[in-house]
């Protein structure tokens, strides 16, 4: 794990126990976790009031980045403890670190796994069974048809239309078949 | 059921009892073709001087013939029914039996041509899959994330679309399971039955 200058820096202002108090640390640290999991957080919470505000955001980016470093990396609980070491944590703050990210690592993970782009999700399909009988230019029309939509969603979170089509009970013979082979092959792949 | 033409359908089709049957299974050829292609006014020109009538009466010879055949196939109708249709028209036995047969060797082919004008949604043609693993990003290394990726071809507006999708292989049983559902659907004892009573 490697870090900016400025990241450094950050991080050691906030193992100051001068600059931030025990509960001044904790604070930050809950803000920090909070500002990448759940959205913006403000930093005025009351034990951090008496803190420069130019400190306290450039100590919020410097506990942010390393956050995330951490979870790029999968960092262990080890290695990060190390780093803030060298960042001259205490040992009581280290551990609130890292408990604090044990705690937030599956949600950061996620996070993380689902910045950057790609091709529009399906997540669900609906149908619908039709039979049709005629047409203004022909009569005696019989056959079923399905109505399908699949219900997609895309990775900037951004909703997208459904993507609707018909198609005939062979068509979607043809259609199952085809996503039965792929779990097939799915199946067998995860077996090797 | 018979089919009902009006009197001005009957004049036009009365041209056919002038000519030998060799002209009108060529009128039936040109009907068959243009109801392919289009039509194309030079053929009836060219048809005109040959048999020295106007091209309108050309036009109207073959238009009657081609409406005579699309009406008969859009109603699917019989070959008695057919036959008590064309029989009102007072033409030879002969004659008869020749539209009879233009009838019944294109009826297939006309109602497909038909089946393209009904309104239609965009439809399935094929599918092509891939499988994936993701193993690495810009914003997290180390993953271990299995994607089907599918590219679905669609019929749009007489062209192709294509449209790439990704999905889980959760969600891709849940889908196959969906789809299995609605086919089975149609087996049921319900569809079935609006199946039998709807002739």
């Amino acid at each position: 794990m490697e870090l900016s200058e400025a990241a450094q820096g950050g991080l050691r202002l906030l193992a100051e126990p001068g600059r931030f108090s025990a509960r001044a640390f904790a604070a930050l640290l809950q803000a920090a976790f909070r500002s990448l999991l759940s959205g913006p957080a403000e930093l005025d919470h009351p034990d951090l009031e008496h803190i420069d505000p130019a400190i306290l955001k450039y100590c919020h980016a410097a506990a942010t980045t390393c956050i995330v470093e951490a979870g790029k990396h999968r960092a262990e609980g080890a290695a990060i403890s190390s780093y803030l070491e060298d960042c001259k944590f205490d040992k009581e703050r280290m551990e609130q670190f890292c408990t604090e990210y044990q705690k937030n690592k599956d949600f950061l993970e996620v996070l993380l796994g689902s910045v950057g782009r790609c091709p529009l999700h399906v997540t669900d399909v609906s149908w619908r069974l039709e039979y049709q009988i005629k047409t203004n230019q022909l009569h005696k029309n019989y056959h079923p048809a399905y109505l399908m939509t699949l219900n997609v969603e895309s990775s900037d979170s951004r909703s997208q239309p459904d993507l609707n089509f018909s198609c005939s009970m062979e068509q979607l013979q043809d259609l199952v078949g085809k996503l039965k082979d792929a779990a097939k092959s799915l199946e067998r792949a995860t077996q090797l | 059921m018979l089919l009902v033409l009006s009197e001005e359908h009957k004049e036009h089709l009365g041209f056919l009892t002038q000519v030998e049957s060799s002209v009108v299974s060529e009128f039936g050829r040109i009907a068959m073709e243009f109801l392919r292609k289009g039509t194309n006014p030079k053929i009836y020109e060219g048809a005109a001087r040959k048999l020295n009538v106007s091209s309108d009466t050309i036009q109207h010879g073959v238009e009657g013939l081609t409406y005579l055949l699309t009406e008969s196939s859009k109603l699917m109708i019989s070959e008695i029914d057919f036959q008590d249709t064309v029989l009102i028209l007072g033409f030879s036995e002969g004659l008869n039996a020749l539209l009879l047969q233009l009838y019944l060797d294109n009826r297939k082919e006309i109602r497909s041509i038909l089946s393209e004008l009904e309104p239609k949604l965009p439809s399935y043609h094929s599918l092509e899959w891939r499988l994936d693993v993701q193993l690495a990003s810009r914003s997290l290394r180390q993953q271990i994330k299995p994607a089907v990726t599918l590219k679905l071809h669609l019929n749009q507006n007489g062209s192709q679309t294509t449209r790439i999708l990704q999905t889980d292989p959760a969600t891709l049983l849940h889908l196959i399971q969906q789809l299995e559902q609605a086919l089975g659907e149609m087996k049921t004892n319900h569809c079935r039955r609006i199946v039998r009573n709807i002739k």
